[in-house]
């Protein structure tokens, strides 16, 4: 029986991203002297949060089958709004519940795209990736937000029990997402959905609420990670979070989230990130041109979700 | 009024023709100088660039199996980028770097169609990282080696300029010797020749289309190489109509790209959609950038609202695809009550 565990945790693909990074690890930490420092260490850390509670969002999403390209575009309206109500002085905690409420607000209208107009979601959330740019734009008016009172960056720069708010944010959020996709009812139906909308339909899950719950929740992700990426960068332009929903997808695909539904965790995305962030920093630290970074990520992925499917046809071999 | 809409419902194409002419006659009362020929000839010199990319993307999804290309614009900027460094670094002779460029596109489309249907990686994925991968590429490759920096080029020889910036009888050049006979073979190709015919019956049913005899991977990855070297003929337009290239020419193209085309009509499942949409969808776009822009608005609302018509086309067809299920349900009924 133990055994049979064991082998089952070497087969999880959360375990191949742990060994690829303790391999990164000690390869830059034998380059570069400061890659293993616990500053830089920290550093690698707080810069994966904004992506690896994102990427709890976006797993839920390609869980059910589905994508969202709006991710970068929400976490910039969001990083806007929260800017804004930060230079009027509103209290922090306060801010944050802005923030997580207007990302739900955002994915509830992609969700309802996607659940309740049937709209596929990679068209549903194209359309609302280029309109929610544009309020971007237009919130600011052209202009970039800066200079934050201290009470707001602080939740970037505070700790909590000497760790980095962040990081903490990111903990939590993944621990209470894991609990909730493994154990309760609506986050097996998230997986159920995944593997055959027509089944889940049958067996009386209510398919179009769930749909629409997991935009609300990705958008609410999303809303943190805006918060947290407005207080860490301390600016607030146009382009805040352009690009963001592709590093996302990309850390939730590295994770083992299949792109094609029923598959994936919250944890395994948070690893896809952390390894992501550990590629472009050992590259910043032994000297690599930062122009290979694109190159690198991309045959990365491919090389992961090669590994994968060969896998499932060795599985499928063994079958027949 | 009712046939009307079943008209409508029924064909596509006539649902985006009247948007056209609606966007059309809208601006030509808010913009003054909307009918002018220097306008209607800047707008066909830019929707002729975007239309290239958007045939790519619509053969690309048509053929199915979660058919999409994430890549195109990634791939613009890497093929143009060839040109421009073979032409401003190596001196090479024009012509020798154009048929490099439509090689690199060429093969840029190959590698992806390798992916998807030898390796079997879904098409979201292996674009995905090629497009971070080309887009990689052809910052590399634009590095000027005397600074280290990615530099643009512009040192192209005038009698490479014709391409993008002439007129025939006021019709610019690039529009009539290739974008016309492209769409034309296009469609010819999609519909009277059999590796048209099989690449609709490929995106429609994979296993259908598997057993009678059809190479579902032959056939897809045969369409991931025409999309790469539309790419690479539109670099070359590009790169010419502006007589410079730089490594990041084509960063908004790649969801403008699919956006065109389902807007055309295009089903994101596969199978289903034709040139001529996709035609028609050009023409909103093109309308819709330039009237946006001539009506003073700035430019990062042209992208807001096609993000808005993209999503009221999804939904208009949506809601027209029921009535004209729900019709031909009703007319099934009746028949199966004659039968009876």
């Amino acid at each position: 029986m133990k055994k049979t565990m064991l082998a089952e945790l070497f087969k999880r693909r959360e375990f191949t991203v742990t060994g690829i990074i303790i391999i990164l690890a000690i390869l830059f930490g034998s380059l570069s002297s400061n890659f293993l420092s616990i500053s830089n260490i920290t550093n690698i850390f707080i810069q994966i949060s904004s992506i690896g509670i994102a990427a709890i969002g976006m797993t839920m999403i390609i869980v059910t089958g589905g994508i969202d390209v709006s991710a970068g575009s929400i976490l910039g309206i969001v990083a806007v709004i929260t800017a804004k109500a930060a230079l009027t002085g509103l209290p922090t905690p306060l801010i944050l519940i802005l923030g997580i409420t207007t990302g739900a607000l955002l994915g509830s209208i992609n969700g309802s795209l996607v659940s309740f107009m049937g709209i596929p979601p990679i068209i549903a959330t194209l359309g609302t990736m280029s309109f929610f740019r544009a309020m971007v734009f237009q919130l600011l008016g052209g202009r970039w937000i800066s200079s934050f009172p201290d009470s707001f960056r602080r939740i970037s720069t505070g700790n909590f029990l000497n760790i980095p708010l962040p990081i903490c944010f990111m903990f939590f959020l993944a621990i209470i997402f894991t609990y909730y996709l493994e154990y309760r009812p609506t986050g097996r139906y998230i997986y159920a959905i995944g593997n055959s909308v027509e089944a889940a339909r049958v067996s009386g899950i209510p398919t179009k609420r769930v749909l629409l719950l997991v935009y609300i929740f990705a958008g609410m992700m999303f809303g943190i990670s805006g918060v947290i990426v407005a207080a860490r960068t301390g600016i607030v332009q146009t382009n805040t979070g352009a690009g963001f929903e592709l590093a996302v997808i990309a850390a939730t695909v590295l994770g083992g989230t299949n792109i094609l539904g029923g598959e994936g965790s919250a944890i395994g995305s948070i690893l896809g990130a952390l390894l992501l962030a550990i590629i472009t920093n050992g590259m910043i630290l032994v000297n690599l041109p930062a122009l290979t970074e694109g190159l690198i990520i991309g045959i990365i992925i491919i090389i992961s979700v090669f590994t994968d499917i060969m896998k499932l046809r060795r599985r499928r071999y063994q079958y027949e | 009024m009712n046939k009307f809409l079943d008209i409508v419902a029924n064909n596509r194409n006539i649902f985006l023709g009247l948007i056209l002419i609606f966007l059309i006659f809208v601006f030509s009362f808010i913009v003054p100088n909307f009918f002018e020929l220097y306008n209607i000839s800047n707008m066909t010199q830019y929707g002729i660039e975007i239309g290239l990319l958007a045939f790519a993307e619509a053969l690309i999804i048509i053929s199915g199996g979660g058919g999409i290309d994430l890549s195109v614009g990634s791939l613009l900027s890497l093929s143009a980028m060839v040109i421009g460094v073979l032409v401003g670094r190596h001196n090479f002779n024009i012509w020798a770097a154009v048929i490099f460029g439509l090689g690199t596109g060429a093969l840029g489309g190959a590698f992806n169609g390798f992916l998807v249907n030898l390796i079997k990686i879904p098409p979201l994925l292996v674009t995905l990282s090629t497009m971070y991968i080309y887009q990689s590429l052809a910052l590399l490759v634009s590095v000027e080696p005397q600074f280290g920096n990615p530099m643009p080029i512009s040192k192209f020889p005038n009698n490479y300029l014709f391409i993008g910036q002439s007129t025939i009888l006021g019709v610019p050049f690039q529009a009539l010797i290739i974008f016309i006979p492209i769409f034309f073979i296009l469609n010819y190709y999609l519909k009277y020749t059999t590796f048209g015919r099989n690449l609709y019956a490929v995106g429609n049913n994979e296993k259908a289309a598997r057993f009678s005899g059809l190479s579902v991977e032959k056939t897809r990855f045969i369409t991931y190489l025409i999309g790469g070297i539309l790419v690479g003929i539109a670099a070359v337009i590009m790169t010419s109509r502006i007589s410079s290239a730089r490594p990041d020419l084509g960063e908004n193209y790649n969801l403008q790209a699919i956006t065109t085309a389902v807007l055309g009509g295009v089903s994101i499942f596969g199978g289903e959609g034709n040139m001529v949409g996709v035609l028609f969808s050009i023409g909103i776009i093109v309308v819709l950038y330039n009237g946006l822009q001539l009506a003073g608005v700035n430019a990062i609302w042209q992208m807001g609202a096609l993000g808005l018509v993209l999503i009221g086309s999804a939904l208009g067809h949506n809601m027209l695809f029921q009535r004209a299920e729900r019709l031909q349900s009703m007319t099934q009924l009746s028949v199966s009550k004659d039968l009876k």
